[in-house]
């Protein structure tokens, strides 16, 4: 018997699918460690963890896998994850880069799929130009908590960036201004606010959509994807902006120079 | 050494449309995708699908052996584009079934003769020939640093659904 079974209505083949994948997870806090532990438990055969941080005690309120234990030997996130992931499934190749991922881009060069689980504007928009150039499928992580009028607003998204359709700059989810702002917007809520169940809401959808994208199980194939989290109400929908992803012809990513390595020749 | 190409479904799609198509006299249609390369760690290649490049009607030659046998003319198009922007080529045909798809002798034969030449214009990218089916993918790249012909590790269809099309053979 097998540990997928009742996952079997994936799809005939969904399980070698799965276990032939090569996902990248940047970003191992608090969305990135949940996106880890449900890659390991659908059976993604080849998982490669990016970054560079140490558990510290401000993590365990929400880091999926760590312990007091590594916060006083101050293990590296990378290291949590692939314990995890081990622990769940001793099969799955872990490739741990305990660095930041600009350093090891060419790791990430041939992988099948990214998840962006990073908290910087100027790193979703990195991220994205490298899977760009490498047509790589990119699904982002947002989550940010907001200070309205006294009350604190838990907003998120999760993002499906496809090579050729609209990107984070054509929908306006990382533009010049919130790059430059980005400081400011997560000051409101204490520094970088996060907390564990909107980090899994939006890692969950972020694991749909990968589900969705490789495996045949519910036809809903879509090229491109953008779902909006509200944390106040708890609902997720489709953002008004998806009626544009039909209509946008990406601009930003049009070129040959925009594709491989410009200084190859 | 790990070596693997990306296309985009609707590149697939182009060229699908254009290789199904049937010619006055050549048994089967090729093509060429113009790709352009990047690393992969430690030491491989990425070939990303740029553009598909058509083998025109008249760059045949009637052929009773080869299902289809393009004249000089053809590869010469291909490496004029190669001329002007560092593009690997990769040579496609189909073979129209579903499955994985193997060489043949053949396309074996023919594909070392002539896929070499492509670094006369690029000596330092690495160049191959790709078998299509209808729903996989097989090939082979030609690799400038041990100049050899590889495998190609796996041939992804970027789009939705994202299809990875590993090698298993090799």
């Amino acid at each position: 018997m097998s540990k997928h079974q009742r996952q079997s209505f994936l799809g005939q083949g969904s399980e070698k699918t799965l276990r032939s994948l090569r996902v990248a997870i940047v970003g191992l806090g608090g969305g990135g460690s949940h996106v880890a532990q449900q890659l390991a438990h659908i059976g993604v055969g080849d998982i490669r963890p990016f970054d560079h941080d140490r558990v510290e005690e401000t993590n365990l309120n929400r880091l999926i896998g760590a312990t007091e234990d590594d916060v006083i030997r101050k293990t590296l996130k990378v290291d949590v994850a692939k314990r995890l992931i081990q622990a769940i499934d001793s099969k799955i190749e872990v490739a741990p880069y305990p660095t930041q991922w600009q350093n090891a881009a060419t790791a990430l060069h041939d992988v099948d799929v990214i998840f962006g689980c990073v908290d910087s504007f100027i790193e979703r928009r990195q991220l994205e130009v490298l899977a760009r150039r490498y047509l790589i499928p990119y699904i982002d992580i947002g989550m940010d908590v907001h200070e309205i009028e006294g009350y604190y607003v838990i907003g998120g998204q999760v993002f499906l960036s496809m090579p050729g359709q609209p990107c984070m700059q054509c929908l306006g989810l990382v533009t010049d201004e919130s790059v430059a702002q980005e400081a400011a917007r997560y000051g409101a809520a204490g520094d970088r606010a996060q907390v564990v169940w909107p980090n899994g809401v939006l890692a969950s959808l972020a694991v749909g959509v990968l589900m969705q994208l490789v495996t045949p199980w519910c036809h809903a194939h879509r090229e491109s994807l953008l779902l909006e989290y509200d944390g106040n109400s708890q609902t997720v929908s489709h953002s008004g902006k998806s009626d544009l992803l039909d209509l946008i012809r990406c601009p930003h990513f049009s070129s040959l120079q925009d594709l491989g390595d410009p200084f190859i020749e | 050494m790990n070596i693997s190409l990306k296309i985009t479904a609707r590149l697939r799609a182009r060229a699908m449309t254009d290789l199904v198509r049937p010619h006055p006299f050549a048994f089967e249609r090729v093509g060429f995708l113009l790709c352009r390369p990047g690393p992969a760690a430690p030491d491989g290649w990425v070939l990303l699908g740029w553009d598909y490049q058509v083998v025109k009607d008249d760059d045949y030659e009637d052929d009773s052996i080869v299902g289809a046998m393009f004249g000089s003319g053809a590869i010469r198009k291909a490496l004029q584009v190669a001329y002007s922007e560092p593009f690997s080529i990769i040579h496609v045909h189909l073979h129209d079934h579903m499955g994985t798809p193997q060489f043949s002798y053949i396309d074996a034969r023919e594909s070392a003769r002539f896929v070499p030449d492509f670094w006369n214009v690029r000596p330092n990218l690495p160049h191959g020939a790709v078998v299509l089916s209808r729903n996989s993918a097989c090939g082979y790249v030609w690799e400038p640093k041990v100049q050899k012909r590889l495998p190609l590790q796996s041939i992804s269809i970027v789009g939705a659904p994202l299809r990875v099309i590993r090698n298993e053979h090799e």
